[in-house]
């Protein structure tokens, strides 16, 4: 079987632990996103080119690839930073509107989101990416009447108005 | 066990309407990150009561939520696991109680 003609059946690989850091930039009000398997999340404000880079958050997460059990297909999922529910907030929002799939699916959109978080290098996430979060995570639900869909965040309609609800263990380093 | 079996077992609080879902094995994890590495059909575990657990849930297809040591959840989170048709579950001892209960009525 060559690895075009199978159908996949995905499985997580490559599983690291570390923190989803969130900066931005003061003078542009940019913001990005990367992953830190560091012990200690890195919060020291940094230049890089005309950004002033600012911690604004971290919290820990995991990071995954997916690879084929049936024909060894990897899939490197380097840019994916989290998943975040869409909770449906804004008719107007690319992200919302991926869940209309029509009637009998009951549809859950996801955005996976990149590292360029407000998009300003024109970049999201590669299609491949996408297909295979996709076929990963409707494999085998048990309501045949349920769909997953995993969109790229820049369908999303804004950064500040979203409520999405992001996979990440929020809180779980803070100090109260 | 289907989750209704396991609610008669007793000593468990009920949320929410649940479906009522095969028990097809249980994890016990406090952290969001880890759970959506889990295959569909598990009873989850947990002390975490917040929405990202439901998001996380919901993406996995757990067969239900069991929050220990009295642990119970904000009334957006029981509404999210609602629509998402997740059964919520209190359970008063903590989770270690509740793994031997579990393993004891022969759940594996």
């Amino acid at each position: 079987m060559t690895k075009d003609s199978c159908e996949h059946r995905w499985a997580m690989a490559n599983i690291r632990h570390g923190y989803l850091v969130i900066e931005g930039c003061f003078h542009c009000r940019s913001r990005i996103s990367f992953f830190s398997d560091e012990p200690v999340p890195p919060i020291d404000d940094y230049m890089e080119g005309e950004h002033f880079w600012s911690h604004l958050g971290d919290f820990q997460a995991s990071k995954f690839d997916l690879r084929c059990e049936k024909c060894a297909a990897a899939v490197p999922l380097t840019d994916v930073m989290a998943l975040m529910l869409c909770m449906r907030c804004n008719p107007e929002c690319g992200v919302f509107k991926a869940g209309d799939a029509g009637p009998g699916k009951k549809t859950w959109v996801y955005a996976a989101l990149c590292a360029d978080t407000s998009h300003t290098k024109g970049k999201c996430l590669p299609e491949a990416g996408l297909r295979a979060l996709n076929e990963y995570f409707n494999a085998g639900l048990h309501d045949p009447g349920k769909l997953i869909r995993i969109v790229p965040c820049h369908l999303r309609k804004s950064v500040d108005t979203c409520q999405g609800v992001v996979l990440a263990d929020v809180g779980l380093t803070d100090i109260y | 066990m289907k989750v209704s079996e396991l609610v008669a077992l007793g000593g468990f609080k009920v949320f929410n309407t649940y479906g009522d879902r095969e028990i097809k094995g249980v994890y016990i994890s406090d952290m969001v990150s880890d759970i959506i590495g889990i295959s569909e059909g598990n009873l989850l575990v947990t002390l975490q009561t917040h929405k990202n657990l439901i998001a996380a849930a919901n993406l996995v297809d757990v067969a239900a939520v069991v929050f220990t040591r009295g642990k119970a959840p904000a009334d957006d989170v029981i509404a999210l696991a609602a629509k998402a048709g997740i059964g919520l579950l209190g359970f008063e001892g903590d989770t270690w109680m509740l793994a031997k209960k579990l393993y004891e009525s022969g759940v594996r």
